[in-house]
């Protein structure tokens, strides 16, 4: 007992540093960019401005200090949640981000849930008949989508679904603009017009839903195709499945104890999915003028205005880190070999 | 079916022993596609077609036809040529990035394993953050602070790269480290240095070499995305991600050729080189 929990201790201890020296090289990074390449000088002068005016900026925001002064400072205004003022919405980023969370994750969750939905039983499939039909068309999607650029397979289901079939509303934002957004509850449209008990407000915010969160899906699934079929023939093609099967197991006793032990790996690439969405659904908000903080990225980025960026890029690859640490962990309590490696 | 009792199969049409071709001959067909893409952009300024970047306003948008068979885009300019052209251009962004990156990555990582110790796990430590790095974004705010050039794009392309080829390099590099030639290389008397790149390096190149088409239809999709957003390439020149921007407006008015051929050119090539890169990749395996 008094082992296992030692044992878990180093783990967590462990796990965690490799999380903190991450975020500490991601935070070096943006840095470097915010501080090194750009100047933050000209954000602050506006567009009349001499030599002196320049000078007393520099000395004003400590960029006159040695580097490592100028970093710690930095991210001192990170830990306090400071990322800069937006140079083109006048508000602090921060609050910018919060606001455009939501939509974000609503999209990308929805996405991470089609695409786990289709690609686990689709991989499954095919690690149980690798030569059948369902193995090869699983391969033909999979490689399908990981070959598709994102943002123009959503421009192809618009141009089908929209400008050609009209199931679809129109690419523009969440909801139909005659309903408007429904009561803040959660931020996510889909919840909050049902828990508003909005029939018609709820279908229109799946229905802006569905053509974004599908492009994502068939573009981020296939990851989690490959693994969950790779994954499902070596188990079983284990010895301890082929025993099972020796001594006589009913069939869909044998396959559940495959399942089992097939989850780690897929769990783990899901979480990195979903990692990835966060950040990986930029091109497609802007096809689908979707506004979350992608298509707050790129505004800025028209406006030349960095730090938002920087703001987003800080915020996913937080959350990206966590969400690896979450599968990890997670990872380790089924698994005890986990907790002693790394 | 019991033993003889088997059927003679009919002979398969080409088309059915194209799709169902694999080992060489699947090997053969991709990289045939894939060289007929690089020659058709090689060949570009030599074929019949009409000028790329010569916008014409009396003709914008028109529909396909025998003069424009792809039609014309928002400019007036032949989407035929454009796509063509753009083969150049996006290619030549592509490899230029993924060869930068070998260039560097590949020598860092054969430092990194060779010698071990404090450097081999800042490198590691290094390749692990970037495995969750929003790239995108990244390069967003990389160009609009540092400026919006093709050559800043290259950059960033390759400093993706870098720790892709740095961790492969370096996981081949650990076990050649007490193999027999480089073992020999040393009691012969050469300096450390010498030995990393004179007897290591050269024999990590397979690996590399069948990862390229993978890292090269990344970064395509990655230039492609990012002058989608106006990133990189400026639209007189003919480009991919540009092209589909530009006729992006006007495709929920159904006028769909100025942005659907483009993309199916960028995807056509992603496909190729993926799975010229897989073929690749199982050939390494089977001989190994």
């Amino acid at each position: 007992m008094l082992d296992s929990m030692r044992e878990w201790g180093f783990f967590l201890l462990r796990r965690f540093g490799v999380f903190l020296i991450a975020l500490f090289g991601v935070s070096v990074i943006t840095f470097t960019v915010t501080h090194k390449i750009g100047n933050p000088v000209y954000l602050l002068v506006g567009t009349r401005y001499n030599q002196e005016m320049l000078d007393n900026i520099r000395r004003e925001i400590g960029l006159d200090r040695p580097l490592h002064e100028q970093y710690l400072r930095y991210a001192g205004n990170l830990l306090q949640g400071n990322l800069g003022i937006s140079r083109f919405s006048y508000n602090p980023v921060l609050e910018d981000i919060g606001r455009r969370l939501p939509a974000t994750l609503e999209l990308s969750s929805w996405a991470l849930a089609m695409g786990v939905l289709w690609a686990v039983p689709a991989g499954i499939l095919a690690a149980l008949r690798p030569q059948g039909r369902m193995a090869r068309l699983a391969d033909l999607v999979a490689r399908t989508g990981v070959s598709m650029p994102g943002f123009w397979l959503g421009l192809l289901l618009i141009f089908v679904f929209f400008a050609e079939l009209h199931w679809f509303p129109a690419p523009l934002g969440r909801i139909a603009r005659s309903i408007g957004p429904p009561q803040y509850v959660t931020g996510w449209y889909s919840i909050d017009t049902l828990l508003a008990g909005d029939r018609e407000a709820f279908f229109s915010s799946v229905s802006h839903l569905i053509l974004p969160a599908l492009t994502l899906a068939i573009t981020t699934s296939p990851s989690t195709l490959q693994i969950t079929r790779k994954r499902m023939q070596e188990v079983l093609q284990s010895d301890y499945i082929r025993s099972a099967r020796a001594f006589g197991l009913p069939g869909n006793k044998v396959y559940r104890y495959a399942l089992r032990n097939t989850l780690g790996p897929v769990i783990t690439m899901i979480a990195m999915t979903y990692g990835y969405l966060l950040s990986g659904t930029v091109l497609v908000e802007v096809v689908f003028t979707w506004p979350g903080l992608g298509l707050y990225a790129v505004d800025a980025m028209n406006h030349s205005d960095y730090e938002p960026i920087m703001g987003v890029v800080l915020l996913s690859s937080g959350f990206y880190l966590l969400v690896y640490l979450a599968s990890d962990i997670f990872n380790a309590l089924f698994d005890p070999r986990v907790r002693t490696e790394l | 079916m019991l033993a003889g009792e088997q059927a003679i199969p009919e002979r398969p049409s080409l088309l059915q022993r194209m799709m169902r071709a694999n080992g060489p001959m699947r090997v053969r067909l991709n990289i045939g596609l894939l060289l007929l893409i690089v020659l058709l952009g090689l060949l570009a300024p030599l074929l019949p077609l009409h000028d790329p970047v010569r916008p014409n306003p009396l003709n914008r948008f028109k529909a396909p036809s025998l003069e424009h068979p792809f039609g014309t885009d928002g400019n007036g300019m032949d989407v035929l040529s454009r796509t063509i052209h753009a083969i150049r251009t996006d290619f030549a962004l592509a490899i230029s990035s993924v060869a930068l990156g070998i260039v560097v990555g590949a020598p860092l990582g054969a430092l990194s394993g060779y010698f071990g110790g404090r450097l081999d796990s800042v490198i590691t430590r290094i390749t692990e953050v970037f495995q969750g790095f929003p790239q995108i974004l990244f390069g967003m705010a990389v160009l609009a602070a540092a400026g919006n050039t093709m050559v800043n794009l290259v950059l960033i392309l390759a400093f993706y790269n870098v720790p892709v080829y740095s961790k492969m390099v370096r996981s081949v590099t650990l076990p050649l480290r007490e193999a027999d030639f480089v073992q020999a290389a040393r009691v012969a008397g050469n300096s450390p240095l010498s030995v990393v790149f004179r007897h290591v390096l050269p024999n990590t190149l397979v690996p590399v070499f069948s990862q390229l088409p993978l890292s090269c239809a990344y970064a395509a999709q990655m230039i492609a995305g990012l002058s989608f957003i106006g990133l990189g390439v400026a639209i007189p020149t003919p480009e991919w991600g540009s092209m589909i921007q530009l006729g992006a407006n006007q495709l929920v008015f159904g006028k769909w050729w100025a942005s659907i051929f483009p993309g199916l050119a960028l995807f056509i090539s992603v496909w190729l080189l993926n799975n010229v890169s897989d073929l690749f990749g199982s050939l390494v395996v089977r001989r190994a």
